[in-house]
Parts: structure tokens; C-alpha cells; sequence
């Protein structure tokens, strides 16, 4: 199972959300879809799911256009809400059978997941009883209970406790260990780098870069070294591309990736050095150089288009 | 259409299981019940205290202004006990006293409310009519009018050498006359027409309102990202609608066959009361077209209501937001009761209205239970008002499927209408 957007481009009004948005994602493995708040990860999901079509590009599905009719795609808003004063299997039924599931599958498959979840006692009660973790797993059913091919969880772990954040994740990884394609969309670059094998991170309705996460980690130009010492003082005195970084370390940014090792050998020559490695760019660190497009960021796009 | 069915079924249920439309249809029905079983009851309470029955209120008649006038013709011919005798036979509501007290004192019983009413004649053909408060009802003077100058011919007759049983049979003449209306009966028609025209407006307004609240409660809940995701802005819409239909056709059904079963129990106790019967001669046709114009009316307008309630975010915007559309009803409303009451339902203006779809089902109707149309114009307006019905559900679908996606101001009309073109 493939799932591949191609060059999609949609706009409302004056307003170009998406400019030309491609990425792809494949069963059995977890794709996150990273962006800053507007850049357009709402309308490509709505596209996905045919809520409205692209004005251009296609969404293929192993190849061919999608038939909505066949293919089942599950959704977990990041907008949680369904029906307060309506009876729990009863809202829930109602969206597995709205999705093309026969009533009677849509109850056993509703009592399943509200077993799996456990929150099979609040049943038969109305949904404004629930407290809010357990409207957030109910919510979540309406996004699994009809077997779905495609999974896409908005924000899925936000307003869970821990202990339902592990729930959540050992039903994720079952989906995807299923086959299915998860698609993942979140701020929390932790989660993101637990689930997912590949991401796409969206800026001003482009892919500013997708791929594996492993991929776009080692692609990244390895300039910047971790110092740990005691004269972090006269190191960033004498040495030019100092900042501070967490445990009292300092992060050397080099001029290129070729002077790592004459910069190595002045710090053991010249300083009381314990360790110095090479830096590792987080999720994090790639999230902001690709999605910010505020001001403040704006000296990271240089080397950005140069990527490209 | 699987689609469809669901959200039909579920919205339906929503209607069914909630306590406040039982409660309201329940009350509809005992409220009918009790008006159709009023006649009976209070027959009933009548006889169970009619050893009271005598305590008729208190009519005073005053004729000694005529025992002194100079008028000896008159006293002559009708003695105080006769007048007496008149009276008590025309007001059998009351208890008639012949009196001799005084006008200081007679006003004075009728303050203190010890006699309801009094007349004190001053001659044959003139009289003081006394009473506490005039009721906007109260008739006694007609009657009495009636009854002096009956006679006052009665006496002049007399005068003329004719014989006063004859006399009296000439005053006595009936006349017997037969109105055949070879359309249609106002008189009778206007009734169950109004009770109708009511219904409908009741019906459409209440539930098109129910409608955009169920969508916009479904946006500011936000069930709606789930929604729109699953199922296409025109079965969500059709469902919606058709079961709002269903709904209030149930509980006018509720209403209008308690009202029928009833007042067949009751029937002997009302057939005195010719607008009630009336109302309960309703031709068949007729109740024919009420469904078609209830159903034509109640989509067209339930999608422009589902529509707007699409393009609010929160829901105490929902009120003004639907006010310009419940306007435009009530002035439809408003046009076709006044036609009705003027008597004249043929009217331009009214001809007009009854093409214009949103008019249409109460105009048209109106025009078919009041007057006489060809075949040719009920199909006419009929057939505008479908095509009309299909139209607006469709641009309501897109609207809707544009609305429900925008949170923050309302949209201005313009740019709902190009984000239309563009869906």
C-alpha cells in the first residue's frame, strides 16, 4: 500500500494554501506530516479525504486515483468534538456506519475498540458525561472502529495522560504492525520520532522537505561539534560560531564540514577538553530550519534553498 | 444513498428520543383533547349543580314612566304584566323583576351589583338602558330594540282595526331563502383554511429553525470535521432535512388525528357550533394539497435554514443569522392571512405570491382552499415551487459544505457565493 500525493495545489480565494504539496507514505509504517500552524496540513488532509478536490495534482493510492468508495480512511481531528447529549455506541456506530460499514459489523467492531480502550462501562451513557481523557479515546474509535486503510491522527496525544499516551501508542504501533498507513500529524517531535519512519515538513504550502527521518539526518551537513569542558569561558572567548547548549556543553558551528578535524585538534592542543563529538541534529532542530518562516529564522533560508 | 439512509435514521432518532418532543406532542394532544371535550364537560358540571340552576342574574324593568305619561292609547292596550311577561320571554338568560322604585335607586342595585341590568322604558319606543360594565358582547339592547318595536307595530296594527292575532301572524312571517356557492364557501372554508395556514407556519418556522440549530450545533461542536470527512454536504443535508420533515409531519398528524378522534366522540355536543362542524368538513383534496405544500414548503425552506445554520460559528449567532429568511415567512404569513381576512384571496398581489417559491405553499394554497383556480395554475406554481425545492437543496448543499469549514466571523453573502462557484 502506497499512498502518494503528487504536486497538489489549492487555493481559497486570493489564498494559496498549498503550492505544489508531494509527498508519499507507505503501509505498514507511520508518516508524520510536520508543519507550523497554517501550512496547510489541515486542507492536505481534507484533500486526502475528499472533503473538497485539489485545483490541481492528483492523490494516488498504489498508483491509481483514489475510489473513496472502496478505500477506508480513518481520521482523528485535531478539533476533537462529536455529538455531547447523544449515547456513546449509539454516536459511534453511527460514524462506522456513516464510513460504509453494515450496523451490525459497526456494533461488534464499536464494542471491540471500547473494550481495547477500556472504556466499554460508559457505553450506554451520554458522551458529556465522560471525562475528557475518555472523550479523547472515544473520539479515537470513530477513527478505527471501520477497519480503516489509511489512519490520520491530528494531534493524537494531546490532553492524555500518561498512562493513556501508552495505551494509545501500543494501538498505534498494532495498526501499523496491521499494514496500514498511518499518517501523523503533530508538534510533538518526540512522538513524531518514536512512530515514524519517513516526514514530510510543510512550509507555505510546499514540502520544504520530505523523506526518511534517518535519511534527512545524516543528509544534514555534519558542521557543528559538542564540547564539554571546563573552560567553556576562554573556548567561546578565542573561538568564533560559540553557543551555549543544555548540560553546560557549547555547540561549535564550523565554517564547512572539511574543517571538523582541524578543529578537533586545536581544542585537545589548546583546552582541558573531556569529549568532544560530532552534533546530531534533532527532529526539533530540522523542524525549525525548514518550517519557520518568521523573521527572526529568516538567515536559516539561505542555506535551505542551497538544499534544495 | 446507504449514506443517506444513516443519517436519516440517526437524525430521525434524535427527534423521536428526545423527551421534549414527546412532551410537546403529548401536550399538543391533551391541549386538542381538552378543547374537543370542553362542550361535554362543562354540560356535565351544568347539570351535576342544577339545583342552583335558579340563580339567574337580576334584570330590572321599570315601567311606571308609562303608568304616568299621558299616553293613554298605550297603556290601554299593554299592561306592566305583559311587558313583563315580553321581556321575561326574550331574556330567558335572566330573571326579569318588574319594579317601581326609582331611578336614583335602581342605578344604585346595579352598582352594587345586586341586579345585572336594567331598563327603564320611558315611553313604548324609548328606553334607559342601565349596567355596570357593557360588555363588548352584551345584546340586550338589539333584543330589546326588537322587542318594542314589535310592539310598537303589534299596537299600530291593533290602532289600524286589524286583528291582533292576525297582527301577529304578519309580524311573524318567515322567510325562507337557500344559498347554493357554486365554488367554493368562504363561510365555511375559512376556518379549517386559517387552522391550516396556521399549522403550516407553526410547523416551517419551528423545524426549519431545528434544522440550522442541528447543523450549527454540529459545527461549534466540532462533530463536524468528523463529518464532513465521512459523508458528501448533500446527503448530510437531504438526511437532515427529510427527518425534520418526517418529525413535524408526525406531530401534525398528531395533532389534526387527535383533533379528528375527538371531536367525533364529541360530535352530538358540537353540532350546534357551525364554525367546529366546519372545520371537521374538510374535503379530502384539500388535505391532499395541505401535505404537498407542507413537504414543498418545508424543504425549500429547512435547506435555506440548513444553509445558514452552516455558516455561523457560534451558536448564539444562529438567531440573527436566519432572521432575514424567517422574515420573509412571516411576510408571506402575514400577506395571506390578510387576503384571507378581506375575503378577496384572487388578489394581484396574492396571484403573485402564489408563483414565487418562497410564498408559494401558503399562498397557493390558500388560493386553492378559498377560491376556484384552473388545473392549469396549481400545476404552474406547483411545478415552480419543485424545481425551486431541488435548486435550493442543491446550492444549500454547497453552501453547507463551504460553511461548515469556516470557524471565525460569519461570511458576507459575497464571499460565500464565490467560494460556491468555486466548489
Amino acid at each position: 500500500m502506497t499512498l502518494e500525493i503528487k504536486n497538489i495545489k489549492k487555493s481559497f480565494g486570493s489564498k494559496e494554501v498549498l503550492r505544489g504539496l508531494s509527498f508519499s507514505a507507505e503501509g505498514g509504517k507511520a508518516f508524520g506530516l510536520l508543519g507550523r500552524n497554517g501550512a496547510g496540513k489541515t486542507t492536505s488532509i481534507r484533500i486526502l479525504m475528499d472533503v473538497f478536490p485539489p485545483d490541481e495534482g492528483e492523490v494516488l493510492f498504489d498508483g491509481r486515483p483514489i475510489d473513496y468508495d472502496k478505500l477506508r480512511i480513518g481520521y482523528l481531528p485535531e478539533e476533537r468534538g462529536l455529538y455531547p447529549k447523544r449515547i456513546i455506541s449509539e454516536q459511534l456506530t453511527y460514524f462506522a456506519a456513516l464510513k460504509g460499514m453494515s450496523k451490525r459489523d459497526a456494533a461488534i467492531s464499536v464494542d471491540k475498540w471500547l473494550d481495547r480502550l477500556g472504556v466499554a462501562e460508559y457505553k450506554s451513557k451520554k458522551l458529556e458525561t465522560l471525562s475528557k481523557g475518555n472523550q479523547q479515546k472515544i473520539q479515537l474509535i470513530t477513527a478505527l472502529a471501520h477497519d480503516p486503510h489509511i489512519i490520520v491522527l491530528d494531534e493524537p496525544f494531546s490532553g492524555l495522560d500518561p498512562v493513556n499516551a501508552m495505551l494509545l501508542k501500543d494501538v498505534i504501533k498494532e495498526e501499523i504492525a496491521k499494514g496500514k498507513i498511518v499518517l501523523f500529524s503533530s508538534h510533538q517531535m518526540n512522538y513524531i520520532e518514536e512512530f515514524c519512519d519517513g516526514i514530510a515538513i510543510l512550509n507555505e504550502g510546499l514540502a520544504a522537505i520530505s523523506g526518511r527521518i534517518d535519511d534527512i539526518k545524516k543528509s544534514r551537513p555534519r558542521d557543528k561539534l559538542v564540547v564539554s569542558s571546563r573552560e567553556n569561558a576562554r573556548i567561546k572567548s578565542e573561538i568564533r560560531g560559540c553557543t551555549d547548549a543544555e548540560k553546560g556543553e557549547i555547540i561549535i558551528k564550523l565554517d564547512s564540514e572539511n574543517d571538523k578535524m582541524s578543529m578537533m585538534n586545536r581544542l585537545t592542543a589548546g583546552y582541558d577538553v573531556d569529549e568532544i563529538r560530532v552534533y546530531e541534529p534533532s527532529l526539533n532542530d530540522i523542524f525549525i530550519e525548514y518550517a519557520g518562516s518568521s523573521p527572526s529564522l529568516s538567515e536559516d533560508k539561505n542555506p535551505k534553498e542551497a538544499e534544495k | 444513498m446507504k449514506r443517506f439512509r444513516t443519517i436519516f435514521n440517526f437524525e430521525l432518532s434524535n427527534y423521536f428520543k428526545s423527551k421534549s418532543f414527546t412532551v410537546v406532542t403529548l401536550l399538543l394532544v391533551l391541549l386538542i383533547g381538552g378543547v374537543m371535550f370542553f362542550p361535554r364537560i362543562s354540560e356535565a358540571m351544568r347539570s351535576g349543580d342544577s339545583s342552583g340552576a335558579d340563580e339567574r342574574p337580576v334584570m330590572l324593568i321599570s315601567v311606571s314612566a308609562l303608568n304616568v305619561s299621558d299616553d293613554a292609547d298605550l297603556s290601554d292596550t299593554i299592561e306592566p304584566d305583559v311587558i313583563g311577561a315580553m321581556f321575561s320571554a326574550a331574556f330567558p338568560e335572566n330573571e326579569t323583576k318588574i319594579t317601581d322604585a326609582n331611578e336614583e335607586k335602581i342605578k344604585e342595585s346595579v352598582l352594587s351589583g345586586k341586579v345585572e341590568c336594567a331598563f327603564i322604558l320611558n315611553a313604548m319606543d324609548s328606553y334607559t338602558y342601565y349596567v355596570n360594565n357593557l360588555s363588548i358582547y352584551d345584546s340586550n339592547t338589539a333584543v330589546a330594540d326588537e322587542l318594542l318595536r314589535d310592539i310598537c307595530r303589534l299596537n299600530g296594527m291593533a290602532e289600524a282595526g286589524v286583528d291582533p292575532a292576525e297582527a301577529a301572524d304578519i309580524m311573524s312571517t318567515q322567510i325562507k331563502g337557500e344559498t347554493v356557492s357554486l365554488g367554493k364557501d368562504q363561510a365555511q372554508n375559512y376556518f379549517y383554511t386559517y387552522i391550516m395556514i396556521f399549522a403550516l407556519y407553526m410547523v416551517i418556522l419551528l423545524y426549519g429553525q431545528m434544522v440550522s440549530m442541528s447543523v450549527a450545533t454540529e459545527k461549534s461542536s466540532r462533530a463536524m470535521e468528523l463529518l464532513i470527512t465521512s459523508a458528501k454536504p448533500v446527503s448530510m443535508m437531504f438526511g437532515k432535512v427529510i427527518a425534520a420533515c418526517l418529525a413535524g409531519l408526525v406531530q401534525l398528524l398528531a395533532a389534526f388525528g387527535s383533533a379528528l378522534l375527538f371531536y367525533n366522540i364529541n360530535e352530538s355536543y358540537w353540532s350546534d357550533n357551525p364554525i367546529v362542524s366546519s372545520i371537521f368538513n374538510i374535503p379530502s383534496e384539500l388535505l391532499g394539497y395541505m401535505l404537498l405544500f407542507f413537504i414543498l414548503g418545508f424543504f425549500i425552506y429547512a435547506f435555506m435554514y440548513g444553509a445558514i445554520g452552516s455558516t455561523v460559528s457560534k451558536l448564539e449567532d444562529i438567531n440573527t443569522a436566519v432572521m432575514p429568511l424567517t422574515f420573509i415567512f412571516i411576510a408571506a404569513f402575514m400577506i395571506v392571512m390578510f387576503s384571507m381576512g378581506s375575503g378577496s384571496v384572487d388578489t394581484l398581489l396574492m396571484k403573485i405570491c402564489s408563483y414565487i417559491p418562497l410564498t408559494s405553499p401558503m399562498a397557493m394554497f390558500t388560493r386553492i382552499a378559498m377560491s376556484s383556480l384552473p388545473w392549469y395554475e396549481i400545476a404552474a406554481s406547483t411545478g415552480i415551487l419543485v424545481v425551486s425545492v431541488f435548486g435550493v437543496g442543491i446550492v444549500s448543499a454547497k453552501i453547507y459544505r463551504v460553511g461548515v469549514l469556516l470557524y471565525g466571523t460569519s461570511p458576507k453573502p459575497g464571499a460565500i457565493l464565490k467560494a460556491i462557484r468555486k466548489a
